[in-house]
C-alpha cells in the first residue's frame, strides 16, 4: 500500500501547478516568494512526516474514527463537518478553476457553467464509489497522465526560449522575509498526505510507510518548476500579468513533430484528467467526513452496494459547486482561493499537531499494555 | 434500492442531453481560418488602425501555387471593432486559432506598438507561439502577396520563420510571448524581424531593435547575422574576413558566446568571448598550405572588430536586445538599487571582445 500514499502526494502537487499556487507565488516574486518556498519545504515536509507517524499509530483508522475514540459525538460531529467543508472547498476551487480554463482555451463558445456542470456530474459519480475504488482511480489517473506531463515539464527545461538569467534574477531576491500569502500557497503543494485522513482506513495493522524522503523530493521539484519555469519563459516582469500562468507557458512551447504542434492542448487535456480524478477523490473524502457526522455512522471501505447517503451528499456537493461558481466572478474566485489557503494553513497545523499529540498518547498506551 | 439507482441514472443522462444542447460548436466548413493579421496606422487624418486579415480559402488541391487566400482590410478606431466589422464582410465565422503571423506596419511601429500588442496578448485564441514581425513598407502590402511556391495558404510564412523550412542566419524570428516578455522585462528589449516583399515572395534579412514602445534602429544583414551568433549561438551561419583584397568565408560548425560583466578601475566592462569553429567554404586554392594560425588571427581581429561595432551601435541606440541588463541583475544582489545602478552603467559600459576562430579544415579541396 506504500505506493498509494505517494500517488496522493503526487497528484496534489502536480495539480496545483495548473491552479492558483504559481500565480500567487509569482505575484510575490520580488517580495518573499523564495524564502516562503524554502520555509514551506521545511514545514510542509515536517507536517507530512508527523502525519505519517499518526497514520502508523492508528492503523486502519481514519481521522473521524480517531476523534470518535477520544471525544463524544457532539464534539466530533461539528469538527468533522468543518474538516469535510475544508476538503470540499479545495476540490471545488480546482474544478471551478478548470471549468474556466476550458472555457478560455479549449472551447470559448460554451459557458463555463455548462462545462462545470458536466465535470461535476462525472465527479459526483466518482465520489460516490467506495473508498477502495477511489484510491484505485487515483492510481490509474496518475499512471495514464503523469508520464506525459513529466515529459512536457522536462522539455520545458531544455527549451531554448527559457531564459536562465530571468530565473537567476528572481533567485537573487531570496533575502526578503517570507509572506503569509505565498507561504500558504507554497505549503499547499506539500499537503498530499492529507488524503490519508480517510484512506488510512485501507491500511492493514502492520503497515509501515517506506521511502518517506520521496515527499520532499517530489514536492520540491514541482514547486521549483511551477515557480521558475514560467519566469524563464515570460521574464521577470511580464510573467506577473498572466492569469493562467501555466496554460500560457505550455502555449509557449511547441512540439513540431509531436501529434499536435501546440503543447497547450495536450497539457490541458492531461490536466483535465488529473483534476477530474482529484476532485472525485477529494469529494469522496469530504463525503466520508460528512457521513461520519450522521448518527450510527459506520465506516465501510468497500460496501457491496452504494449507500443512498453517498448519492445525496455527493449531489449536494456538486450542486453547491455549480451554484457558487454561478454567483462568483473570476476575481472573487481568486480571493476565495487565497483566503481559503490561509485558513487551511492554520487548520493544517492545528489538526496535525493535535493528532500527533493523540498518537503519542496512543503509542504510550500500547507500550504499557 | 435498485429502483433508486435507475432513477438517478436517468435523471443524470437527461440532464446531460440538456447541457450539451448549449455547446456552441461550429463545423470546420463554416469557419474562415485567419492565417495572418496585419495592423497598420490608418490613412491620413483618420484615427485608429487599419486591420488586414489574410483568410485561408479551403481548397481540395494541395500543390505548389494552388493555395488560395482572401485578404480583407478595414479601418476602425479599435482593432476589436475592426475585427467585428470584418465579420460582417465574410460569410463564415472567423477563427484565429491558426493565425501564425502578427504583422505590424513599419509606420505603426515607429510610433507605438503597445496597444495592438496588448490586443494580441489579451485575445484568448491567439497563439503565444505566433510569429511577430514588422512589415515594410506596411503590413497590408505583405499580406496581399500570394507566393507562387505556396502549397497551403500562409505556408510560406511559417516556413520562412521557424526551423521548419529555410534556416537563414539573417532571418530571426520572435514569438508573441517573447515580444511580450521583452516588452515588459527590465534589462532586455524587444527585437522584431523586418519583412518585405520581393518577386512575389518574402524577404527577411534585417532586424529591428525596439525600445519599450517603438522602433529605434535597424540592423543591416551583416549585423543581424552577428547578433544571431552572439545572442543565439546560431550555427548555420558564416564568418568572413578579407586578406589583402582576397575574401575568405568559413561556414560555422560550432559557436559559443559567453558574456560577463566585470568591474575594473575604468568602470564596468562587458567581456564577450566568442569561440567559432568552422571549415572553409570560399577561399583561394592553396589555403591548405598556408599558416592557419596566421589566418585565424586575421579572422579573430576582423570578427572582434565587427562584434564591437555592433555592440557599440546597440549601446548608442539606447536599447539592450542582448539582455546585458538582465545578466547584470542575475549576477548582483536582488534589489531596486541593482537596476538603478545598471541604468547608469549601461550608457558608459565598455566592451572587451575576444574572438577565437578555429579553422577545422579547408573543405574538400586543398
Amino acid at each position: 500500500m506504500n505506493r498509494y500514499f505517494y500517488y496522493c502526494v503526487t497528484i496534489v502537487s502536480m495539480l496545483n501547478l495548473m491552479m492558483f499556487v504559481p500565480y500567487l507565488l509569482i505575484q510575490d516574486r520580488y517580495t518573499g516568494a523564495i524564502s516562503s518556498m524554502l520555509l514551506a519545504a521545511l514545514i510542509g515536509t515536517t507536517m507530512a512526516f508527523l502525519f505519517t507517524f499518526v497514520m502508523k499509530a492508528f492503523p486502519g483508522k481514519g481521522v473521524p474514527e480517531i476523534f470518535a475514540m477520544y471525544f463524544p459525538k457532539w464534539v466530533t460531529a461539528p469538527l468533522m463537518f468543518f474538516l469535510g467543508c475544508m476538503y470540499f472547498i479545495s476540490a471545488s476551487i480546482v474544478l471551478n478553476g478548470f471549468a474556466v480554463l476550458i472555457n478560455r482555451f479549449l472551447n470559448p463558445d460554451t459557458s463555463s457553467i455548462v462545462v462545470l456542470s458536466l465535470l461535476s456530474l462525472a465527479c459526483v459519480y466518482g465520489a460516490t464509489r467506495s473508498t477502495l475504488t477511489n484510491i484505485f482511480i487515483v492510481e490509474m489517473g496518475l499512471i495514464l497522465n503523469v508520464p506525459l506531463i513529466l515529459m512536457i515539464l522536462f522539455k520545458s527545461y531544455r527549451n531554448s526560449n527559457l531564459d536562465w538569467d530571468a530565473m537567476l534574477t528572481i533567485a537573487q531576491y531570496w533575502r526578503n522575509p517570507p509572506k503569509l500569502n505565498s507561504y500558504a500557497a507554497a505549503v499547499y503543494l506539500f499537503t498530499g498526505y492529507s488524503g490519508y485522513a480517510i484512506f488510512n482506513r485501507l491500511n492493514p495493522p502492520n503497515f509501515r510507510l517506506r521511502y518517506r524522503w520521496l515527499i520532499p523530493l517530489v514536492c520540491c521539484f514541482i514547486m521549483v518548476t511551477s515557480f521558475f519555469v514560467p519566469i524563464g519563459f515570460h521574464g521577470t516582469e511580464a510573467v506577473a500579468s498572466y492569469l493562467y500562468v501555466w496554460s500560457v507557458t505550455a502555449d509557449s512551447m511547441t512540439m513540431e513533430y509531436g501529434f499536435l504542434e501546440r503543447v497547450v492542448f495536450i497539457f490541458l487535456l492531461l490536466y483535465l484528467n488529473l483534476s477530474l480524478v482529484y476532485t472525485a477523490n477529494v469529494w469522496h473524502i469530504a463525503m466520508e467526513f460528512f457521513k461520519s457526522c450522521l448518527p450510527k455512522a459506520k465506516p465501510q471501505i468497500d460496501p457491496e452496494r452504494t449507500p443512498l447517503s453517498n448519492w445525496v451528499i455527493a449531489c449536494i456537493l456538486g450542486l453547491f459547486t455549480v451554484v457558487t461558481s454561478y454567483l462568483l466572478d473570476e476575481k472573487q474566485d481568486l480571493r476565495l482561493a487565497t483566503n481559503w489557503l490561509i485558513l487551511r494553513v492554520c487548520v493544517e497545523v492545528i489538526s496535525v499537531l493535535f493528532l500527533f499529540v493523540l498518537s503519542i498518547g496512543a503509542g504510550g498506551k500500547k507500550q504499557s499494555t | 434500492m435498485k429502483y433508486n439507482r435507475i432513477l438517478l441514472l436517468t435523471v443524470m443522462l437527461l440532464s446531460l442531453a440538456g447541457l450539451t444542447g448549449g455547446c456552441g460548436f461550429k463545423d470546420i466548413d463554416k469557419r474562415f481560418f485567419v492565417v495572418a493579421i496585419g495592423i497598420d496606422p490608418p490613412a491620413e487624418g483618420a484615427k485608429g488602425y487599419k486591420v488586414t486579415l489574410r483568410l485561408a480559402v479551403p481548397s481540395p488541391k494541395v500543390e505548389p501555387g494552388a493555395a488560395k487566400s482572401r485578404v480583407e482590410t478595414i479601418q476602425a478606431t479599435t482593432i476589436a471593432e475592426g475585427v467585428r466589422l470584418l465579420k460582417s464582410h465574410v460569410d463564415k465565422e472567423l477563427d484565429f486559432g491558426h493565425c501564425k503571423l502578427l504583422l505590424f506596419g513599419e509606420e505603426l511601429v515607429k510610433k507605438d506598438f503597445r496597444a495592438p500588442m496588448q490586443w494580441f496578448a489579451r485575445r484568448r485564441d491567439i497563439q503565444s507561439v505566433a510569429y511577430v514581425a514588422i512589415g515594410k513598407p506596411d503590413a497590408n502590402s505583405i499580406l496581399n502577396v500570394e507566393p507562387s511556391s505556396e502549397r497551403l495558404p500562409g505556408n510560406a510564412i511559417f516556413l520562412t520563420f521557424g526551423h521548419g523550412g529555410t534556416e537563414s542566419s539573417y532571418t530571426l524570428y520572435t514569438y508573441l510571448f517573447d515580444l511580450l516578455r521583452r516588452a515588459g522585462e527590465r534589462g532586455l528589449d524587444p527585437i522584431l524581424p523586418i519583412m518585405r516583399v520581393e518577386n512575389n515572395g518574402y524577404v527577411v534579412t534585417r532586424l529591428g531593435l525596439l525600445d519599450k514602445s517603438k522602433l529605434v534602429t535597424v540592423l543591416n544583414p551583416q549585423e543581424t547575422e552577428m547578433f544571431n551568433q552572439i545572442r543565439y549561438e546560431f550555427k548555420k551561419s558564416t564568418v568572413a574576413a578579407s586578406f589583402g583584397g582576397q575574401n575568405m568565408v568559413m561556414s560555422v560548425d560550432g559557436i559559443s558566446s559567453k558574456t560577463k560583466i566585470v568591474r575594473t578601475n575604468e568602470g564596468y566592462v562587458l567581456r564577450l568571448r566568442l569561440k567559432i569553429k568552422g571549415i572553409f567554404e570560399e577561399a583561394p586554392i592553396g589555403v591548405y598550405d598556408q599558416d592557419w594560425k596566421k589566418l585565424e588571427q586575421t579572422f579573430n581581429a576582423q570578427v572582434e572588430q565587427e562584434a564591437e561595432r555592433l555592440l557599440k551601435k546597440v549601446q548608442q541606440a539606447g536599447v539592450d536586445p542582448f539582455g546585458f541588463g538582465l545578466k547584470f541583475r542575475a549576477t548582483h544582489a536582488g534589489s531596486e538599487k541593482t537596476w538603478k545602478a545598471w541604468e547608469s552603467i549601461y550608457p558608459r559600459l565598455k566592451f572587451d571582445v575576444k574572438a577565437n576562430v578555429i579553422i577545422e579544415g579547408s573543405g574538400i579541396i586543398r
